[in-house]
């Protein structure tokens, strides 16, 4: 009894814990739940590249998150997707027209070289695009969820602000011949031995060679830069040394050095190998959900269920009688504990994972049911109620683990083969079960013991009702 | 009461046997007409559906239901002819729209002349989901492939729990409620307009797990059944173990339709065919697991008359 009792605290412990975890960490609501965007962006195969290896996919996947960080939208994710597509979401954005428009197409990388006597307004300009970017990352770093109606109108107000600077900057550089598609390779690598300071190397096809040195020769020494734009948005401006004057640079390669860590020289890098592939993207999926419409199936699921759920719960009482309320209890702590497991882990809570979540909780009701319809069988067989309850939790263990295990076999199927949606289903459902198995060997298990340590709880009519008046013919002698 | 399973089982093999022939009977109707088992929908097909609701806060809006007529003028207009047009909701104020794959100015062209026509349109429920051709394959390939996946996961599981015998007659227990599954909703997208989602292929696996489960129980009862009794027939030990699981076979049942059944009544529009498929599947995978997959092993055992000891499971 010592022992239950200990168990006993330690189960209260954890239900304290997983509300409080509950209160403190919010769930992850799915775009289908709190609206927004969710699109796969499939990067096309073209002559020259006929297969997108790793490398290539990266390089796309952070000239599209350059893309998304333009559109300005809070918590943003982009993340691959296979062997060849690209999963974005975009929380709350109701019209997916624009996002269309801006993440489709090949990126487009110029080198442009800078117009004469722009050097200060130059200065100036990129001072107010950094500055605008920090405001807006400002912004955007306190999440959709605690976002005010003013700072969303402050948000707009910058990005647009933002998108005007930079067609400004864009102005003061002169368009060039040389484009993306001469650029055949960049490279990040360490300068010297020390390590700490990187440079990125370019390396260029003949044509685009041969502009590059008639382009450095133009401006080498003269103060101004040359600007490498991707999607129109500057992500280099290095200027051409002087000794460079007469000649520019030749033999179709340069490096670019500065300031750079190994963290910026290999995004810089990225960024223009990205912007170097004349790999088209497409928007092969788009699924836009309103917030509103999203919170209303959210509210409606959930009442259905917990409805449903209820009605389990007083059919477990009703027909299990003593054990079944023990169980109800345990069932509630259950659903504390998976809810709190979920935030958690992170999982994201989708309309799928939802009724996954139902699912499991029914799973969790069969666990107990196996284990009262063996208790009973027990008693019936004429055992006294302790060694009834003992062989009923010792007897339905295998059928208990087996079945649980045959579910979670399926779960594993639809999580590694399954996309987005099913996914969210089968995580929810697998975590849901791990933890019913623990809650009916703890939880329904230890407040059994519990109360038939009280002699007032110990009647055989409490567990099985109709025993006295019904003895079953099939009850098998042990 | 004591069921004797194992005496009729000629009735259940024969019910079971005519809900597979019409099911398959259905199915292949439906791929006469919609070239799938299942009327399939935008996920495996593609296309783009749109749905969208007037902004009732403006009460003169909203004084008529939306005139489809209307609607499918602009429809023809933009040559979106044959496009399919649906009313939602209880007020008619809500409008799903189904079309061939739209480009964005497609899209962007629509939404204009449609907003035009309805008044204010509330874009906070509005939904859109474009879906390419290849997404839509795609879709379908994972769907199928994590089914043959969890079939083979759980035949080995069970050989290795069980014996192989027992996993190949619970793998056609399965294979009946999946099929029957079908059968239904093949006659629900026949008969109703049905069209299945990728959300149907997640029902499909779930019913896969949930009525192994009840298959499992049993199996697990007649497998310690002999081991206690050795002495007594197949027969006799496969109608105990069922007669001793029933209870249990029938309540988890009960207690795990039931909230899927409040969904279907009175859950979220895009949840109610997922649980209704959940609901089709459980019943039939109870079914099977009573009738259909103890019979098969009182059948097979008895025929080969080699009742030899189980390996004793991991819990005892």
């Amino acid at each position: 009894m010592g022992k239950q009792r200990s168990m006993l605290v330690v189960i209260v412990g954890l239900a304290i814990a997983a509300v409080f975890t509950i209160v403190q960490l919010p769930t992850q609501l799915g775009l289908d739940l709190r609206g927004g965007s969710q699109l796969t962006l499939q990067v096309l195969t073209t002559e020259e590249i006929t297969q997108i290896s790793e490398r290539e996919l990266e390089a796309v996947q952070r000239v599209i998150e350059n893309r998304v960080n333009g559109l300005g939208v809070s918590e943003a994710i982009v993340q691959t997707s296979g062997q060849d597509q690209l999963l974005i979401q975009l929380p709350g954005v109701s019209d997916p027209g624009q996002a269309q428009r801006v993440l489709g197409g090949t990126a487009q990388l110029e080198f442009r070289s800078q117009k004469p006597g722009t050097e200060g307004e130059l200065r100036a300009i990129s001072d107010i695009i950094s500055q605008q970017e920090i405001q807006q990352a400002t912004i955007l770093a306190a999440g959709s969820e605690n976002i005010t109606e003013e700072q969303l109108a402050e948000l707009e107000q910058i990005t647009s602000a933002l998108q005007t600077s930079r067609e400004t900057l864009l102005e003061l550089f002169d368009d060039t011949e040389l484009k993306g598609d001469k650029l055949t390779d960049a490279l990040a690598s360490p300068r010297g031995t020390g390590g700490q300071s990187w440079e990125v190397s370019i390396y260029f096809n003949n044509e685009g060679g041969s502009l590059f040195t008639d382009m450095t020769r133009n401006i080498a020494g003269t103060g101004r830069v040359l600007g490498i734009f991707l999607d129109s948005r500057l992500i280099s401006a290095p200027t051409v040394d002087v000794q460079y004057a007469s000649t520019g640079i030749p033999g179709n390669s340069a490096t670019i050095s500065g300031s750079f860590n190994a963290e910026a020289a290999r995004d810089l890098e990225i960024q223009l190998r990205g912007g170097a592939l004349p790999v088209p993207v497409e928007v092969v999926e788009n699924r836009t959900v309103g917030a509103t419409l999203g919170r209303d199936s959210i509210q409606r699921s959930l009442y259905a269920g917990m409805a449903g759920l209820v009605l389990v719960l007083i059919f477990m009482a009703i027909y299990y009688r003593l054990p079944g309320i023990l169980a109800d209890i345990a069932l509630v702590v259950y659903a504390l504990l998976t809810w709190a497991a979920y935030n958690i882990l992170g999982v994201t809570m989708t309309l799928p994972g939802i009724a996954g979540f139902i699912l499991s909780i029914g799973m969790a009701v069969d666990a107990n049911v196996l284990i009262f319809e063996r208790t009973r069988e027990e008693l019936r067989a004429g055992k006294t109620l302790y060694r009834s309850v003992e062989s009923g939790f010792y007897r339905a263990f295998s059928s208990i683990l087996d079945s649980n295990i045959t579910t979670i076999i399926a779960c594993g199927a639809l999580f590694w083969f399954g996309a987005g949606l099913v996914k969210g289903f089968a995580l929810t459902l697998a975590v849901g079960v791990a933890v019913s198995l623990f809650t009916a060997f703890t939880c329904t298990r230890n407040l059994l013991f519990f109360i038939i340590s009280f002699p007032q709880f110990r009647k055989v009519g409490y567990f099985a009702p109709s025993l006295d008046t019904d003895l079953p013919s099939n009850s098998q002698p042990s | 009461m004591k069921l004797n399973i194992v005496k009729q089982r000629g009735i259940w093999w024969l019910v079971s046997g005519l809900l597979i022939g019409i099911s398959i009977a259905t199915m292949a109707l439906s791929w006469s007409q919609f070239q799938g088992p299942v009327r399939p929908g935008l996920d495996f097909i593609g296309g783009t559906r749109l749905q969208i609701e007037r902004d009732c806060s403006d009460a003169t809006i909203c004084k008529n239901p939306i005139e489809i007529a209307d609607i499918r003028t602009i429809l023809d207009g933009q040559g979106l002819e044959g496009s399919s047009l649906q009313l939602v909701g209880d007020s008619g104020q809500a409008l799903s729209i189904r079309t061939r794959n739209l480009s964005v100015d497609e899209q962007t062209t629509l939404r204009a002349a449609l907003a035009e026509t309805l008044g204010a349109v509330d874009p906070n429920s509005s939904k859109i989901d474009v879906v390419g051709p290849t997404i839509g394959k795609q879709l379908l390939t994972a769907g199928l492939l994590s089914l043959i996946v969890a079939f083979a996961g759980i035949t080995i599981y069970l050989s290795l729990r069980f014996k192989f015998d027992y996993a190949v007659l619970a793998l056609l227990a399965l294979m009946h409620d999946v099929i029957i599954t079908l059968g239904v909703f093949a006659i629900l997208g026949l008969v109703a307009g049905y069209e299945a989602d990728s959300l149907f292929i997640v029902a499909l696996l779930t019913i896969v797990g949930f009525s192994v489960n009840d298959t499992v129980v049993i199996y697990d009862r007649i497998r310690e059944n002999f081991k206690l009794m050795p002495e007594k027939g197949v027969n006799d030990i496969v109608n105990d173990a069922v007669n001793q699981t029933l209870g249990r076979s029938i309540n988890t049942t009960m207690t795990t339709v039931l909230p899927l059944l409040a969904i279907v009544i009175f859950g979220g529009d895009t949840l109610k065919f997922f649980a209704l498929a959940m609901i089709v599947g459980f019943i039939a995978g109870a079914y099977s697991s009573i009738f259909i997959a103890s019979t098969l092993l009182a059948w097979w055992r008895g025929r080969s008359e080699s009742i030899t000891e189980l390996p004793a499971p991991a819990a005892e």
